[in-house]
């Protein structure tokens, strides 16, 4: 049990960041952002150059990711989100898969489609009894604990994060109150675009780096941010780790093949009972 | 001779479709009370929006203190001291009381606590609830915070859309009465209302809007008394 409880904590941790970087974009921007998947892709590849190319160590090459990242990123804001603030979010949606398709398509014309990997040191597993777990795996979780947090103190205490949080519950209002909500919408681009180079980086420890591994996160972080109440980056939290934790206990009884679609059934749930999520509010019917 | 500080020119605005607001020429002086009244869809929300920002001006011009303002942002509209209430959507549910006043103080931040005790005296429901979300808070308080967000700054001028929109009676008349009361600190209101008749009693002036055109302008207490007003738009027979 505790190994479940453990690896669900790992699985909540590489879903966390990335689900935090969507709710965020998805507070301000009002549309489901699928190329988010292909930016966790970006800042793993970054990461890996930065690591294996030019031999940076590894928290050296976790701010390359996540600079590179967040560049691109706010690139693709500007030329293709950007000319389309008006559109629907359907739309944005379909575009989005779009940018998804063509960053990984870049990926793989660059780095081809191997199976590849950082350069770590080998380390054996740490057992207690029948528990077991990697450094690497503690690290992981700590990092993520702590970019938490921080995400949750910039939220909270600054005037940048005080303006995204209104911005995300209501943008015109924030724009009547002189908030410039364009710069707020390029600083949501950027600091989504950090915490996805950064969870590239932790994925590739975790995992391999193949052009597809943002892809297979896509709908776990979606339940995630989903679950925790859309645009609620404090739920989005709360509900990675309560998918990783879901993902791991029904491996306890189901073939790991029907990981994926706990994401799915998380969803599906949702949006028959409780549509706003655990933390969200509901809307208001006059 | 009051200073005339908001006039429009032949303005015309709207969203996708077309033109709702049509040809207006209205004005607000210094320290004047302004009402717009006229029945459902006449293009009193849409007129005010456009002032604030929010709706693009299609022709005319929009001019605050001699600037023209029909071009700016919304963002930059609200520095130069033009306070926006909408009717609806006006608080940011997920923040606390206090964060709302802090988001109302974006543009002066260094006033910020000295404008909140303001607020908090005018308002004491709200200082009780400070540390909570506006989302768990009632309407009538939702409608404090919203007013309390705009006295923030300093606003030269208000603009409020439907500042009684879903509150009881009794809530109504202090709303009233605290418009007035800011007014009389020298803060020119341009109100959309229509809970017409109380609106008109405490207005200087008045416009009657009707298909986004104005029908009927003039001092308020004029067009409490005219019949067709009355009829049309009070439901008071006469």
């Amino acid at each position: 049990m505790l190994q479940i409880l453990f690896n669900g904590l790992l699985n909540g941790a590489v879903i966390a960041l990335p689900a935090i970087a969507f709710t965020m974009l998805f507070g301000i921007l009002k549309f489901p952002n699928f190329s988010i998947g292909a930016f966790i892709t970006v800042g793993a590849y970054a990461a890996m150059v930065a690591n294996t190319y030019f031999g940076w160590q590894l928290w050296l090459s976790a701010i390359f990711a996540m600079l590179i990242t967040a560049l691109l990123i706010w690139l693709s804001d500007q030329l293709v989100f950007k000319p389309l603030r008006s559109a629907t979010s359907i739309t944005l949606l379909v575009v989005s898969i779009a940018v998804a398709f063509i960053v990984e398509s870049i990926i793989r014309l660059i780095f081809g489609g191997d199976i590849q990997g950082l350069d770590l040191e080998l380390t054996r597993p740490i057992r207690f009894g029948g528990f077991r777990f990697t450094i690497d795996q503690l690290w992981i979780i700590g990092i993520v604990m702590l970019v938490m947090l921080l995400v949750s103190i910039i939220l909270k205490y600054t005037q940048l994060g005080k303006a995204m949080r209104a911005t995300s519950d209501n943008f015109d209002l924030a724009e009547v109150r002189g908030i410039n909500t364009s710069h707020v919408i390029a600083a949501t681009w950027l600091m989504g675009g950090l915490l996805l180079g950064l969870s590239g980086l932790l994925i590739g420890i975790d995992l391999v780096i193949e052009p597809q591994i943002g892809w297979f996160l896509t709908i776990p972080v979606f339940a995630a941010a989903i679950l925790g109440g859309i645009g609620s980056p404090y739920g989005a939290m709360i509900g990675s780790v309560l998918v990783g934790l879901a993902e791991e206990l029904t491996g306890a009884f189901l073939a790991p093949s029907y990981k994926v679609a706990v994401g799915f059934v998380i969803i599906a749930i949702l949006l028959m009972f409780r549509p706003q999520g655990l933390f969200g509010l509901p809307e208001i019917k006059k | 001779m009051p200073e005339t500080i908001l006039i429009t020119k032949k303005l015309f605005s709207g969203y996708y479709g077309g033109d709702i607001v049509k040809d207006i020429e209205l004005s607000v002086s210094s320290n004047e009370i302004v009402t717009v009244i006229g029945p459902n869809g006449a293009g009193k929300s849409t007129l005010i929006k456009t002032i604030a920002g929010l709706v693009p001006t299609r022709e005319g011009n929009i001019l605050f203190e001699d600037q023209r303002i029909d071009h700016l942002r919304a963002s930059e509209i609200a520095r130069l001291g033009i306070a926006y209430v909408p009717q609806e959507a006006n608080v940011f549910r997920t923040l606390t009381v206090s964060e709302n006043l802090e988001m109302g103080a974006w543009t002066l931040p260094e006033k910020k606590e000295q404008h909140a005790k303001q607020v908090y005296q005018l308002f004491p429901d709200l200082k009780e609830r400070k540390n909570d979300r506006v989302g768990n808070l009632s309407g009538g308080q939702r409608q404090m915070v919203a007013l309390g967000m705009a006295l923030m700054v300093d606003p030269k001028i208000l603009l409020l859309d439907e500042p009684s929109a879903g509150l009881s009676p009794k809530l109504v008349s202090e709303m009233f009465d605290i418009i007035k009361s800011v007014n009389q600190n020298g803060v020119s209101v341009l109100m959309v209302e229509q809970n017409a008749v109380q609106a008109l009693k405490m207005s200087d002036r008045a416009y009657v809007l009707a298909s986004g055109k104005i029908k009927l302008d003039g001092p308020a207490s004029e067009l409490l008394q005219n019949v067709e007003v009355r009829e049309l738009y009070l439901g008071v027979s006469s």
